[in-house]
């Protein structure tokens, strides 16, 4: 049995159905890219994975290390090890980065508080790796941050919380090739045996600095396709719509 | 048009326990200027009519609310007495404190009698009697007659003269705290600030009574700032949950002189405070900061008037306020230009948090213009906390009442991170988590 596990989930929005019967297996030590077009669902999975409780899980199941986490609240997801790197961090203005980052510390530790002193360090480690200021600790989370400080601030929290399954949504886009290769760091960093990753793009650009085990591709909330590194630069040659064309002759 | 005033009376209008016999005992054995000044502040309060529930200004807070007639004004020892140390005092320069019992004065970092003054007003009335003559009573305009700013006038119990010389500054700034435990009684602080020509200082003050006991407070404070001068207040409203307030706060401001007046409303069951400032010279500014959060049916109504009666003169507002559990807040300022004043700018920003729906709050920010070249804006926001950012803590592993608490917090944190003392900004962290922990109070 795999640790991340979805098995024919369909989910739907408003009553508009999105995802519509996706399977999906990932290891921990094993690094999957998601692609497919815009629109063809890929941040709903996202979504319905880390629990945002807009969207209704009408069929099938998300297991995580054997234990099905449908009727887990986010905050009970995250604290099994599950963290999604947002397409779209929201800005929580008033609430520091330090602040932030110590109160979801103290929520992963046993007795509820974080030690002060070892987390401070950490933070300020991983903030160095990731060639942020320390100063920008103080700033409110997200608050007027550029698209790479806001994708910098998503890796520096996978950093500290070190989760056993990463989503990163479309974490390369709007990226300049500085911020993406910062990003890339600091995922490649964390790789590992503990972790899993399914790294969602839309663009073959970041699988060439974190380099995938498997690749699917997710077209109308399903996915059509999957297959190993090769696939990536089929992909990249041939374009969705030869997807489009081998699936249709398959159904 | 908009206006914050009382229309006038036609025969004399007294509040119940607010007469001449009253007057009389408070007269009594003080200054010939403060009998003056409170005979004139008496006429002055009998003239305006008393509040009702139809007058604009009390159509969201009925009058009968502040019970006048249940409260005795308060016959404060002028005696000083023992100054009883707290720890927060280390984080000031003077402390004021004032009981029912009297008042103690304490200069723990001997800055006072030089270029610093803090003295009782009967005191400074007979020291600096020329300054109290001139300033006692006069940073409201004229043309704003406030029934509570001459009810205080008339009547006040206690009352304090801060002093600060040219140029001189205050390194940690002074502390001046009310504590009143008698069941029934009215206290009436007055404070008058005079900050001369580039002098630089903060105050702080902060009104505490215990729980269950009923008290009301008619407070009224006065600014003046002289060229380049700089003042900051903190006003901490802590009473107890029976508490009653009604605050006058009035500054005038000159050329390149800044004012902040922070106003934090967290206490009491019915507070009313009204926060002006005139600035009345070129590059005068002044910053008025609001906090307020009404939980278990307080009820909190805050005014502020924003006068710019000269030409190059700004000022800003931004006032924070939530609701919940049936609390009630209201906001209604407003931004006055005169004639003939170009280069004025004006900003007010009344943002509200409705917590949950039983709770409720008011916003009504208007803007009363004849001059034409000038750049304002006003505006208010209503509403819950954002889902997304709930949901994005939420994902972070942070439970939800934490979340919410997180969010709450910095809501107000706009305001309460430039609050100057660290003391404060603690207290205020410390009673709005409270009002978010269910389990803390009842
Ligand atoms: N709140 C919503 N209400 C209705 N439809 C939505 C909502 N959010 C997303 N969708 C629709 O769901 C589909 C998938 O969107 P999304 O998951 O964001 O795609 P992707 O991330 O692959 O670009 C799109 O057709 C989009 O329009
Ligand atoms: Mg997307």
């Amino acid at each position: 049995m795999a640790d991340l596990e979805i098995k024919n989930l369909h989910a739907e929005i408003d009553g508009i159905s999105i995802l519509k019967g996706v399977n999906l297996e990932i290891n921990k030590g094993e690094v999957h890219a998601l692609m497919g077009p815009n629109g063809s669902g890929k941040s709903t999975l996202s979504s319905v994975i880390m629990g945002h409780p807009d969207y209704e899980v009408t069929e099938g199941d998300i297991v995580l290390d054997g234990e099905s986490i449908l009727e887990m609240d986010p905050e009970e997801r995250a604290k099994a090890g599950l963290f999604l790197c947002f397409q779209y961090p929201v800005a929580v203005p008033g609430v520091s980065i330090s602040n932030f980052l110590k109160k979801a510390m103290d929520a992963r530790h046993p007795e509820g508080k974080a030690p002060a002193g070892p987390f401070l360090k950490e933070m300020r480690e991983n903030m160095a790796f990731l060639e942020m200021e320390p100063a920008f600790a103080n700033r409110g989370l997200n608050e007027g941050f550029s698209g790479g400080e806001k994708k910098r601030m998503e890796i520096l929290q996978m950093m500290m919380f070190k989760p056993g399954m990463v989503i990163m949504d479309e974490t390369d886009s709007g990226l300049d090739i500085d911020a993406l290769q910062i990003v890339a760091k600091g995922v490649n960093k964390m790789r590992g045996a503990d972790m899993g990753l399914l790294v969602i793009t839309h663009y073959e650009r970041i699988l060439t600095h974190i380099a995938p085990d498997r690749l699917h591709i997710l077209m109308d909330g399903r996915v059509v396709m999957s297959g190993g590194p090769e696939l990536v630069t089929k992909l990249e040659e041939k374009g969705y719509d030869w997807v489009r064309e081998e699936t249709a002759a398959t159904a | 048009m908009p206006t914050l005033a009382l229309p006038p009376a036609t025969e004399p209008a007294l509040l119940p326990g607010f007469n001449e016999n009253v007057l009389e005992t408070a007269r009594s054995g003080e200054p010939a200027l403060l009998q003056a000044k409170r005979t004139a502040a008496f006429e002055a309060y009998t003239q305006i009519q008393n509040p009702e529930a139809f007058h604009e200004e009390y159509r969201r807070l009925d009058p009968k609310k502040f019970k006048f007639g249940s409260f005795t004004r308060l016959d404060i020892p002028r005696e000083a007495i023992a100054y009883n140390a707290r720890p927060v005092d280390e984080h000031y320069d003077v402390v004021i404190s004032v009981t029912p019992d009297g008042i103690a004065i304490e200069d723990r970092a001997d800055v006072t009698g030089g270029k610093v003054t803090v003295q009782t007003l009967q005191q400074a009335a007979l020291d600096h009697t020329s300054r109290i003559e001139q300033h006692l009573g006069t940073a409201i305009r004229s043309e704003e007659p406030r029934k509570f700013f001459e009810l205080n006038g008339a009547f006040w119990n206690v009352g304090f003269h801060i002093h600060v010389a040219k140029n001189a500054n205050l390194p940690k700034g002074i502390l001046l705290r009310y504590h009143n435990d008698r069941e029934g009684t009215a206290l009436l602080p007055r404070l008058l600030v005079t900050a001369e020509t580039g002098a630089e200082f903060a105050l702080a003050e902060q009104f505490t009574s215990p729980d269950g006991v009923s008290t009301l407070c008619i407070s009224c404070r006065e600014f003046h700032l002289a060229p380049n001068a700089n003042v900051k207040l903190v006003s901490l409203q802590d009473w107890g949950n029976v508490g009653i307030h009604i605050g006058e706060d009035w500054a005038r401001v000159q050329r390149d002189a800044k004012v902040d007046l922070f106003s934090m409303t967290l206490g009491g069951v019915v507070s009313k405070m009204t926060v002006g400032c005139n600035v009345c010279e070129p590059n005068a500014s002044a910053y008025l900061g609001g906090l307020f959060f009404a939980d278990r049916k307080q009820h909190f109504d805050q005014k502020t008037l924003q006068f710019h009666s000269a030409p190059d003169t700004y000022s800003n507002m931004l006032y924070k306020g939530a609701v919940k559990d049936k609390g009630y807040s209201v906001y209604q300022g407003i931004i006055r230009a005169l004639k003939d004043c170009i280069g004025v700018d004006a900003y007010q920003t009344n943002n509200n948090l409705v917590l949950d729906p039983g709770s409720r709050a008011d916003s009504i920010p208007s803007l009363v213009i004849d001059a034409d070249e000038l750049a304002c804006s006003h505006g208010a926001t209503m509403g819950n906390l954002d889902p997304e950012q709930l949901y994005y803590l939420r994902s972070r592993g942070i439970s939800e009442p934490e979340a919410r608490r997180m969010l709450v917090l910095g809501f107000f944190e706009e305001v309460i991170e430039r609050v100057p003392f660290e003391v404060m900004r603690d207290r205020l962290h410390e009673v709005i988590e409270e009002k978010l922990n269910p389990f803390a109070r009842d």
